[in-house]
């Protein structure tokens, strides 16, 4: 392998890998917030590609306006089941084991009624860059992978400032660390859970515009990216966010490395072997090996 | 205050002949593709009694069950095929290949939580790739064709009713060794060890050892469950035993009732039957199933099991009124 090519290798890995971040911070949130393992993530992650296909047959907008269209719509449409669904069960004080279920019923409910919606086949992504590398000296990289890192980054750093610069966001990081406490303080915690699902919602729906442009749409696609996405969010540690950022960087790099150097066909099980690797050394995760060393 | 766990309600006791009496005489009632499907709910009943061992009185989250499911089920099918192998010898050989695969697994039982679950999700996309590019011996995606039906003896069993029985007797064999395990001092062990395991630790419970074991046969139950499978459907696809198999054995679980083993049964019914009955609904069906799935679990029961449990409660209380129980209650509160 030639250091150009390694170069290009990097920056595709870094590509998958800034979307399994973003999938991973909704999980890695909301988890945070409410303690629940949110299976209908990967949903999500397809609303929003779907939705941002829809908006370009509407008006052939340029690709950074469909990735804001589709986060956004993702983002609403997760405030609306939140409300809907897992805010009723919460106040019906139902056990959090009938939550989680009742987000895999929620994950079937969504893949079915996408099916219904969409029909089954997959459905091509319009082609929205130039299909000419850009050459940077003797690496040659797809300007997609570029916009795509660009923008998942610039995902993460909005995700950051408004955890610590607004009021919504602090109220977020408040009810994740004591609800009750956050409460006595005057947060509206219905507000700031279904705050902490809409941001994920809009994470998750950024990451599947970018991952529809990748490949395409269809309304099974959020179901494994989902899962590698919780495995990246266990890699990081469950509730961090810079071990979601980080667990889901690297599984990409991991995966696309394999695929390349090793096996295409078992890219997914060196992944999980070097999971279940990593949490025998660190059974919490990278963040619980930061917390460890400070 | 609870009341003293030797008293069976005449309910739980009426509830379990009434539901044996059904799966013994179910056979003389049902059509040749129901029976079959009936048939399959059963082998992933004893799946999901598997998984109930480790979720319900151990507190260990599994999402490994399909990979040692598909253990089982090609262990059997390909000792079948090539080697002709007959069904008595197929099937113990599959419960211990599979208990022997889950072996590799023990050290990661040090994981908490959804720590472990993930880890075992690993496990189940591993085993799940292995099935699909090792086309030497498992023929990869084309699947596994030509496995014998179960045979006992020189008996092949045609019919299905016969095999229907051979199922049921194997599934009641699970739920009797689950259920021995669980209420002897195994069965406190680990439900000291789901309920603190440092606290258990510190009373002198082996707690590595005794997971150990729990996962070990949670693995072998649901590896002869597998080998079933193989024999029942005599075909074996890969992609019966991907991750979303183990969602669904986790989900007959928590249907049911964690903490239950004929919950875990009750639950494994729901979940495999309920989409054939709604099959009127055609393409709706599943997401009919999804909201009636999300309607019992905003009942806030324990699972199916534990609504049995809260309505029998209410009714004997209604029925046996006693006017000294008002009083005894305020006096315990």
């Amino acid at each position: 392998m030639t250091i150009a090519e390694m170069v290009e290798l990097l920056v595709g890995g870094l590509a998958i890998g800034c979307i399994y971040s973003l999938i991973a911070l909704g999980l890695s949130i909301i988890i945070r917030a409410t303690g629940v393992l949110n299976f209908a993530q990967g949903e999500v992650v397809m609303l929003g590609a779907m939705f941002g296909l829809a908006t370009y047959r509407l008006v052939p907008l340029p690709f950074p306006a469909l990735f804001v269209a589709g986060a956004l719509f993702a983002g609403v449409m997760a405030v609306i089941i939140e409300l809907l669904i897992y805010r009723t069960l919460r106040v019906r004080r139902v056990p959090m084991v009938n939550i989680v279920i009742s987000t895999i019923a929620m994950s079937i409910l969504l893949q079915n009624g996408a099916q219904l919606v969409w029909g089954s086949e997959p459905i091509a992504y319009p082609r929205l860059f130039a299909l000419e590398g850009l050459q940077l000296g003797p690496v040659r990289v797809a300007p997609q992978l570029v916009w795509i890192v660009v923008l998942a980054l610039g995902m993460m750093l909005a995700l950051q400032l408004f955890l610590r610069f607004t009021r919504a966001g602090l109220s977020v990081q408040a009810v994740a660390q004591d609800p009750e406490a956050a409460q006595l303080m005057g947060i509206n915690l219905t507000r700031a859970v279904a705050s902490t699902y809409g941001i994920a919602g809009i994470l998750g729906g950024a990451a599947g515009v970018l991952l529809g442009s990748m490949f395409y749409a269809s309304f099974n696609m959020g179901f494994l990216p989902g899962i590698k996405a919780f495995v990246a969010a266990t890699l990081g540690g469950l509730g961090s966010i810079g071990g979601a950022m980080l667990g889901g960087i690297v599984f990409g790099l991991i995966e696309t490395f394999t695929a390349t150097s090793i096996s295409t066909a078992y890219k997914d099980a060196v992944g999980m072997v070097l999971l279940i690797v990593i949490l025998l050394v660190l059974p919490q995760g990278f963040a619980g090996a930061m917390r460890r060393g400070r | 205050m609870s009341e003293p766990v030797a008293r069976v309600s005449p309910f739980a006791i009426a509830a379990l002949l009434a539901g044996l009496l059904a799966l013994l005489t179910l056979p003389l009632f049902l059509g040749k593709y129901h029976l079959h499907i009936v048939s399959s709910a059963m082998i992933f009943s004893i799946a999901a009694v598997a998984l109930q061992l480790l979720l319900g009185f151990t507190g260990l989250l599994s999402l490994g069950q399909a990979a040692f499911l598909g253990v089982g089920a090609y262990t059997s099918g390909l000792l079948a095929t090539g080697l002709k192998l007959p069904f008595e010898l197929t099937i113990v050989a599959a419960g211990l290949l599979s208990g022997l695969s889950s072996l590799i697994l023990v050290p990661i039982l040090r994981l908490k939580g959804t720590y472990l679950g993930v880890a075992t999700l690993g496990f189940t996309i591993i085993v799940h790739l292995v099935i699909l590019n090792e086309e030497w011996l498992t023929h990869g995606s084309l699947g596994l064709m030509g496995i014998p039906r179960p045979s006992i003896g020189p008996w092949l069993l045609r019919s299905p009713a016969a095999a229907y029985y051979l199922y049921l007797s194997i599934l009641g064999a699970a739920c009797f060794v689950a259920y021995r395990l669980v209420i002897g001092r195994f069965g406190r062990a680990l439900s000291a060890i789901m309920l603190n395991e440092d606290a258990a630790q510190a009373s002198g419970i082996n707690v590595t050892l005794y997971k150990a074991q729990a996962f070990v046969v949670s693995a072998v139950i649901t590896g002869i469950a597998g080998a079933l499978y193989a024999h029942h459907t005599q075909y074996l696809n890969p992609n019966d035993f991907s991750l979303w198999r183990s969602i669904e054995i986790l989900l007959m679980v928590s249907v049911g009732g964690i903490g239950s083993i004929g919950g875990a049964v009750i639950g494994a019914f729901v979940v495999m039957l309920l989409p054939e009955a709604l099959r009127f609904a055609a393409e709706y069906r599943m997401l009919i199933f999804a909201l009636l799935l999300i309607v019992l679990m905003g009942l806030g029961q324990n699972g199916i099991a534990g609504l049995c449990v809260s309505a029998a409660r209410a009714v004997s209380r209604r029925a046996s009124f006693d006017p000294g129980r008002l009083e005894r209650r305020e006096l315990a509160e």
